[in-house]
């Protein structure tokens, strides 16, 4: 039996289920049919990745941590969520755009990307200080079921989710491997994210005003 | 030094701030003043020969990063003088409706453009991309027209996408520096090429392909460049000059950046490799679609994702000449597209249309810009005596001086091929007999007269580059590596 | 009590016997508290004990096409029922003699001959819904196979046998393993496969008797008499044996006997019922909260318990334990 990360604890325990957590809501957004419910996803998830940031502060005793943690749930459970309903409201619709293959094709594709991710990341030497190895092998799930949720979804609001949610994939990534980034940096790629969620809203509101749905299916103008 | 540094930090933000609320001449005077001074600054960090800090280290200007900041700049000095020509609000085209938007944005893009070869640090560079991403984006879409709107979602999802595995890149090439420097340092690029030796190579290998992918997607690279035709045929000409001429190269940049401590750490095979593959896609693709292009915009982006797999290609070959080669081709192309971008601009401005079909007789109709667009477009094609000649030359020379005999010979059959599509549109729309309903007349003297600057540095470059920039660029290559 | 020493064999006949006699009383138990929840009064906890009474003493009516198989079906299910609970930990935490008779891919493929019998015997009659109901069982079988392999993997990845017994100490060694992410996707995934297993919400209505719905059910509609007596109790069987599996191999593996000292062993009886019925109680709520899914949506359903199944073994390939 492998066991590439340090000696199993509570502490880690509880870290891996919320890192599986984590990738259990992504699979929950290749599902869900309604915009609302899929933004409630991500906060959830952004929930789950604030909770991991606090387990990182806390073993490791970075202090700096735990104010990366308050500022990414406020940002990303709260700011961000709040933006897109808001925008969803506005908008009056609903329900998402149909998924261009049947969910359980999807679940059983997504399966299949996860498994290669956890295997990639399983044959790397990676040894953290702060979290057990599996985070990092869900986080890689995370980033490739992203992708597939971007590509299988032909709607705005479902594609913006995806690649916020591919940030919450990279960030549970560096709190595994990069927890000691200086306070500075990771408050410029909490700041970046802000300003591409306002222009991804900004964005999908031009969209919606153009087009008056949020299907991407009428973007096949530019072709060759 | 270090105060050109600031001087470059400041200058074109402040330009962007001011841009906001000022009136359409005074917007227009300080975003060209903005862009000369910017390119001057740049000028005065070519001359020396040590490597300038500032900002207790947080800004870093060394012989590479000032080839970049020289292309960017360049880049941003011409398109204002293009610029000015082109938002003529009084004319009531539909450019009136954004035009303070417009200046604002441009200044705020080029100084996120100009940002990231002199941020130091890996870190900081990905954060000055992803700026350059938003802000990009809403460039393109400032239009509002159909194909603005779709051209832009994608840019802006594929680029983010792309930029976030980018970011994953920086983490773990943040984890390899941690396994020698301990658990919390600043990436600063000294810090991390001194550790380089010691890194562990599965990670570096890992974190090198993520990178080239990430950060391929912005500077498209096939299979990854599917935003890069839309995006930079429907923005407005002035921003696509800019996402051709300086945003690619700047996220070329950045790969080089990850290039340098991969080589220290693993050997050229595997960079080699990797980029190669990615130049050949880039480069046989690109060609091949040039032929078949409607869409003068498009045409040119097809040009800008072979020129990029050549810069790739070049890299690939990892002989000394072959990297001045590629440096000296980031300046030149810089240049020529620019160039190219700012006569088609002239062009759909007198025809009223990007459609091949619908232009006639260009040459005939713009004295001045016609046969300048020409010029610039054979210039892509690596004609002497322009700089892309010297270049590509170069970059062949440093492929046969390594025995990369077939991969030289693929580049300049795919190259030729790429010039025979640009010279059948050359042929079809440019030399034939003007139509009796086109009027003989430039559109803007600053229009046309951004192209003859961009021409004259290309002249420069390809018949004789000034001493201190053939220096510039010996020492730039040695840093990536050249000669170990 | 202490001193009276029971024979391993004696203890297997009691879990049988305790399989065979609670068996009804749980299903009764489950369908009183489902009527409570919805504010009636709900049956009589005993009820299932009547029904399976009076069906004894009702004649046995045969549809002229069928064969002997017809009858003989309900019996073979029924044997089936009565030895899966040899192999499985009902009252002991300790390994039995015909214990190691079958594991867990053992114990499966007998449940799977119990239904291939009753399905079997269900295609006998040429009744379009009885041969409706067998085939998408059918279907939906094959459909939640792989899950249960998967977890199936789980326990044997864990103690590299996949004798449940085995899986059960692990869990009872300390209680961070409770939380031990494999083995709660393992449960997750197991507890629904029993939620399809004993047709409960959301994949088939105990409620009702709408024809389009019914999977397990439509299989039973043309039995009477004994035979159909046999087809209750052996399904009520079927339940508690999964549940037995639920509760001592994953969930709550405590309150076996540890001996074979007849004071533990019949301590054990009531310990389990217990967790059977709280199970039990779970499984009402959820039928009173949840509304049935169409039958294509079943399929999402599956794809769910298989994800969480191949997670779990995921997760302790690379976590390990």
């Amino acid at each position: 039996m492998t066991s590439l990360g340090t000696s199993p604890t509570t502490l880690n325990d509880a870290a891996d289920v919320v890192a599986l957590l984590v990738l259990l809501s992504e699979f929950a957004m290749l599902r869900s049919s309604l915009s609302r419910s899929q933004v409630r996803l991500y906060a959830f998830q952004s929930l789950c990745v604030s909770i991991l940031a606090g387990f990182v502060a806390a073993t490791r005793h970075i202090v700096e941590l735990y104010g990366l943690m308050g500022m990414s749930f406020l940002l990303k459970v709260i700011v961000v969520p709040l933006i897109i309903v808001r925008l969803v409201k506005e908008i009056r619709v609903d329900v998402t755009a149909s998924h261009r293959i049947g969910v359980a094709t999807m679940v059983l594709l997504a399966i299949v990307l996860s498994v290669f991710g956890v295997f990639v990341v399983g044959h790397l030497p990676v040894h953290s200080r702060s979290l057990p190895i599996l985070p990092l092998a869900l986080a890689a799930a995370v980033i490739l079921v992203s992708f597939l949720l971007v590509i299988v979804r032909n709607d705005v609001v479902s594609q913006a989710i995806g690649f916020f949610s591919l940030e919450n994939g990279v960030s549970v990534a560096s709190l595994v491997l990069a927890a000691g980034l200086p306070l500075i940096v990771e408050l410029a790629f909490l700041f970046d994210l802000l300003v591409a969620v306002v222009v991804f809203g900004l964005l999908m509101r031009v969209h919606h005003g153009r087009t008056g749905t949020l299907s991407t299916q009428a973007l096949d103008r530019l072709r060759g | 030094m270090g105060a050109v540094l600031i001087a470059i930090l400041v200058l074109p933000l402040a330009a962007s701030v001011v841009c906001l609320k000022a009136p359409m001449r005074a917007a227009k005077s300080v975003s060209l003043t903005s862009g000369v001074a910017t390119f001057g600054l740049a000028l005065v960090l070519v001359s020396s020969h040590h490597v300038a800090t500032a900002l207790a280290g947080w800004l870093r200007a060394d012989a590479l990063s000032v080839v970049f900041l020289l292309a960017v700049s360049f880049l941003y000095g011409t398109t204002t003088v293009f610029a000015i020509g082109y938002m003529r609000p009084a004319e009531g085209l539909a450019e009136a409706r954004y035009s303070r938007r417009f200046f604002a944005g441009l200044n705020l893009f080029a100084w996120a453009m100009a940002m990231a070869p002199i941020v130091n640090g890996l870190a900081l560079l990905w954060v000055a991309i992803e700026v350059t991403t938003v802000v990009s984006a809403l460039l393109v879409a400032i239009g509002d027209t159909d194909g603005a709107v779709e051209a832009a979602w994608k840019y802006v999802l594929l680029a983010s996408m792309g930029l976030g595995i980018a970011l994953l890149a920086t983490v773990f090439m943040y984890y390899a520096g941690s396994t020698v420097l301990g658990g919390s340092y600043e990436i600063f690029y000294p810090k991390l090429l001194g550790a380089a030796p010691h890194l562990p190579p599965e990670i570096v290998r890992l974190s090198f392909g993520l990178a080239v992918l990430g950060f391929g997607t912005k500077m498209g690279l096939v299979p990854v460049h599917t935003w890069l035709p839309d995006a930079h045929s429907e923005a407005p000409t002035p921003v696509s000059a800019l996402l051709s001429g300086a945003l690619l190269t700047v996220s070329f940049y950045a790969i080089l950046r990850f290039y340098q401590v991969s080589v220290r750490a693993i050997g050229p095979a595997f960079p080699r490799d990797v980029l190669l593959v990615f130049g050949l896609a880039s480069l046989v693709l690109a060609a091949l679609y040039l032929a078949s292009q409607r869409d003068l915009k498009r045409l040119l982006a097809y040009s800008s994702v072979e020129h990029m797999g050549i810069l790739a290609i070049g890299m690939s070959f990892s002989a000394p000449i072959a990297m001045i080669g590629v440096l000296l081709h980031v300046l030149a192309h810089a240049a020529a597209k620019s160039t190219a971008f700012f006569g088609a601009g002239n062009v759909i401005r007198k025809f009223g249309s990007k459609d091949l079909d619908r232009i006639r007789g260009g040459v005939g109709a713009l004295p001045w810009s016609g046969p300048m667009f020409l010029l610039a477009v054979l210039a892509l094609s690596a004609m002497p005596p322009f700089g892309i000649f010297r270049s590509e030359f170069l970059i062949v020379e440093g492929g046969l001086s390594i025995g990369a005999t077939a991969l030289s010979a693929v580049l300049v059959v795919f190259v030729t091929c790429a010039f025979l599509g640009l010279s059948w549109f050359a042929s079809q729309t440019m030399v034939t007999p003007t139509p009796d309903s086109v009027v003989r007349s430039e559109v803007s003297v600053w229009m046309a007269g951004s192209m003859v600057i961009g021409l004259v540095a290309l002249v420069v470059l390809g018949v004789h580059p000034p001493a201190q920039l053939s220096g510039l660029l010996e020492r730039a290559a040695a840093e990536l590596g050249a000669h170990t | 009590m202490a001193g009276i020493e029971l024979a391993p064999a004696e203890i297997q006949a009691l879990q049988d016997l305790t399989i065979l006699v609670f068996a009804p009383l749980v299903s009764g138990a489950i369908a009183h508290l489902e009527g409570r929840l919805q504010a009636r009064r709900g049956p009589r906890i005993l009820q299932p004990y009547y029904d399976i009474a009076k069906l004894f003493r009702k004649e046995t009516l045969v549809p002229d096409e069928a064969s002997w198989f017809f009858l003989a079906g309900p019996v073979v299910a029924f044997a089936c029922y009565l030895t899966v609970p040899l192999l499985i930990p009902v009252l002991t935490q300790y390994p039995l003699p015909l214990g190691y008779m079958g594991d867990i891919l053992g114990g499966g493929f007998i449940l799977s001959l119990a239904g291939f019998a009753v399905g079997l015997a269900a295609l006998e009659t040429g009744g379009a819904y009885a041969q409706l109901g067998s085939s998408r069982a059918m279907t939906f079988g094959a459909l939640i196979e792989p899950s249960i392999l998967f977890v199936t993997f789980t326990v044997a990845l864990v103690t590299a046998t996949d004798l449940p017994y085995f899986e059960a100490a692990a869990v009872r060694s300390s209680l961070g393993q409770a939380i031990d992410p494999a083995h709660l996707l393992a449960a997750v995934a197991f507890f629904l496969v029993v939620l399809n297993d004993t047709s409960r919400i959301p994949v088939e209505t105990h409620a009702s008797t709408l024809e389009f719905g019914m999977i397990d059910e439509a299989r039973t509609l043309e039995h009477s008499g004994p035979a159909f007596a046999l087809l209750k109790w052996g399904s009520a069987m079927k339940q508690l044996i999964l549940y037995v599996i639920l509760i001592n191999v994953f969930a709550a593996p405590w309150g076996e006997a540890g001996s074979r000292q007849i004071g533990p062993v019949l301590l054990a009886i009531p310990a389990f019922i217990g967790k059977a019925l709280g199970v039990g109680a779970i499984f009402a709520v959820i039928d009173s909260s949840f509304s049935k899914l169409r039958l294509f949506k079943i399929t999402e359903f599956m794809a769910v318990a298989f994800l969480l199944a191949v997670l779990a073994v995921l997760v302790l390939f690379l976590g390990g334990r």
